[in-house]
């Protein structure tokens, strides 16, 4: 669904069967959601009443299915309510204000927004909600009032991706039409146009430690619908690059990765297959790796000389992940 | 035209009747399929992708450069997994070429191969849809599948478009739809019939759940369409659809029994080949009441 679809229908489709479209239209609703963390307290008050009432009540759903939710706002709010600006039709004489003064408002709308949540969750105390987001696998991109310096950034995370011929990396409008087709955008916290845009701003520290970075099943639709041919699924890949080198490699990942040093498959052939192969005349092991051991010695020198054992913590005396 | 006939893992280590299938439909047709002996993994391009791009592009270019110095037409995969990656690496040490000389460099050090850059990666469907072309293929079918399907695209076939080259719709292609329903089999529309199954970029390892929320939402469209069987045309897809279907069932209390073809196996059954021929008996979804509805 591109974008434009989406606030379509958060702007006409609110008047109607919310509950409807909860079922029918996840999607649209997750950024209805998203929308409402995001909206200033005053501009619900713009809206009609039965409008703000379906849309707390999203809010309070979004909330309850996920404490993260609580975490509100920032540059990705107020990014969106800029595009979403010249699309409403409740049009207020706060529409007018300039873009810059409503960037400039960041920090107070945050504020404002951050108050109803807090009344609408009884037991949600801030305290609590912060700590958990630390502990907990947090998928939120944005913690509490982050405001960032020059010490976040990392120049140097942003030309590997240029170095890699990614440079398409710097040629993102950040239009969203990335994240309004991502399945996993609408299932996970995962939020490819944000991850784009710190790469680019070289946010190193905040995407590698991202979990939501490993959501994407590299499907190609963000990249295929992209309208300024940004590279995105490469962007992702290489940022998970620098994740695994960073040490955010998950233990499925790992072994995986131990199965083709092991073997020389990540699937490697079992007994059951092998009596199927004989049976229906094919040769019981595949002329692959499986029955050339030479060939397998290959790709074990290509992944030590790589350092990819390294990398998952594979001991090749072993044949074990430590 | 000579093929080298790139395996890769799932389809030969888990379903051999897709292996099976495609060796007797490439012998009939009159095409030979050369074994790349001691190939290995592709590997995997969205979870080993993932980790180390320079390991990943080695293990793939080493893939590669054997089936360049077995003087082959086109190296054929009949995964899109296998495809992708395969593909992937090809264009990148094609493009970029301080990257092959890194990549020969470490080739050098650990084989006696180098990646020359002579030959290319090619999908099985897209072979016997350019190559062959349906009216051949239809000539080989003895028996006229009756059954309705639903068609799996899967993500690293056609997509990305600009680097894969088919000429095909990403959004709303046909390739695909061809190639099945001139065994007779219908291929009805449903809805995301372009999405991913879930399993690909290393999440089916690393986060079960979500992938299964894909193929839940998948299945959950297959059935509001009728269909008795889901065709594709990647092993990964096909494992996904297969083992992923009883762990949504699981999950979720639904029951779901969609049997899963490879676009190979079926056309075995047009070819008039066996249920075990096609190790349909070794999948976890029976296939055994959509068989029956052939006979």
């Amino acid at each position: 669904m591109s974008v434009l679809d989406t606030l379509k229908s958060l702007i006409g489709g609110a008047k109607k069967d919310i509950d409807k479209n909860l079922t029918k239209e996840a999607e649209s609703i997750e950024e209805a959601a998203d929308s409402i963390q995001t909206s200033s307290e005053e501009e619900i008050e713009t809206k009609s009443d039965s409008e703000t009432i379906s849309e707390e009540e999203t809010l309070k759903e979004a909330i309850e299915n996920d404490e993260d939710a609580i975490v509100p706002i920032h540059a990705e709010a107020d990014e969106e309510e800029v595009e979403e600006v010249p699309e409403e039709e409740v049009s207020l004489d706060n529409k007018e204000e300039s873009i810059d003064d409503k960037l400039s408002e960041d920090e107070e709308s945050s504020e404002e927004v951050e108050e109803p949540v807090e009344v609408e969750v009884e037991e949600a105390d801030e305290e609590d909600a912060s700590e958990e987001n630390e502990e907990s696998d947090n998928m939120t991109l944005l913690k509490e009032n982050d405001i960032y310096s020059m010490d976040d950034i990392d120049k140097e995370f942003t030309q590997k991706f240029i170095d890699a011929g990614i440079e398409t990396v710097d040629h993102c409008f950040q239009c969203g039409t990335c994240g309004g087709g991502c399945p996993s955008g609408r299932r996970t916290p995962y939020r490819v146009r944000q991850i784009v845009r710190k790469c680019l701003l070289g946010l190193r520290e905040e995407v590698v430690s991202d979990p939501a970075l490993w959501m994407c099943t590299t499907c190609y639709t963000c990249q295929e619908r992209c309208p300024r041919s940004v590279k995105i699924v490469d962007i992702i890949k290489m940022a998970r690059n620098e994740a695994a080198k960073a040490g955010y490699m998950a233990d499925a990942h790992k072994a995986t990765g131990s199965y083709v040093i092991k073997f020389g498959h990540g699937v490697p052939i079992n007994d059951k297959t092998k009596e199927l192969r004989k049976a229906i005349g094919l040769d019981e092991l595949p002329p692959t790796v499986h029955a050339f051991p030479e060939a397998l010695e290959e790709v074990q020198k290509i992944c030590a000389a790589c350092e990819f054992d390294k990398l998952i913590g594979y001991n090749m005396e072993t044949g074990e992940l430590e | 035209m000579e093929i080298a006939y790139f395996l890769g893992c799932i389809m030969n280590n888990r379903y051999p009747g897709i292996e099976k299938a495609t060796r007797i439909l490439f012998d009939k047709l009159d095409i030979e399929l050369k074994d790349m002996e001691g190939a290995s993994c592709c590997p995997a391009p969205g979870v080993f992708g993932s980790f180390d791009q320079t390991t990943w592009a080695t293990i793939a270019a080493r893939n590669i450069a054997i089936g360049e110095d077995m003087g082959a037409d086109c190296i054929m995969t009949e995964c899109n997994g296998c495809f992708g990656s395969l593909r992937e690496c090809d264009h990148l040490l094609k493009e970029n070429p301080a990257k092959k000389d890194e990549i020969n460099a470490i080739l050098a050090e650990t084989t006696d191969k180098q990646f020359k850059g002579e030959t290319k990666v090619r999908h099985f469907a897209e072979i016997l849809y350019n190559d062959v072309g349906l009216d051949k293929l239809s000539e080989m079918f003895t028996k006229d599948l009756g059954i309705n399907v639903a068609v799996h695209y899967g993500c690293h076939f056609l997509k990305p478009t600009a680097e894969v080259g088919i000429e095909e719709s990403a959004e709303n292609p046909t390739i695909l739809d061809e190639l099945v329903e001139i065994t007779g089999a219908k291929s009805v529309p449903y809805k995301n019939k372009m999405m991913c199954c879930g399993a690909g970029g290393g999440l089916r390892a690393r986060d079960i759940d979500v992938t299964l929320s894909y193929t839940k939402e998948k299945l959950d469209a297959m059935a509001e369409a009728g269909v008795d069987a889901i065709v594709e045309v990647c092993p990964f897809c096909h494992l996904q659809f297969d083992v992923g279907q009883t762990e949504v069932n699981a999950k979720y209390g639904t029951d779901f029994a969609f049997p899963v073809m490879h676009l190979a196996q079926l056309y075995g059954l047009a070819m008039g080949l066996s249920a075990d021929e096609l190790t349909f008996d070794a999948q976890l979804i029976d296939a055994a009441p959509v068989l029956e509805k052939l006979a």
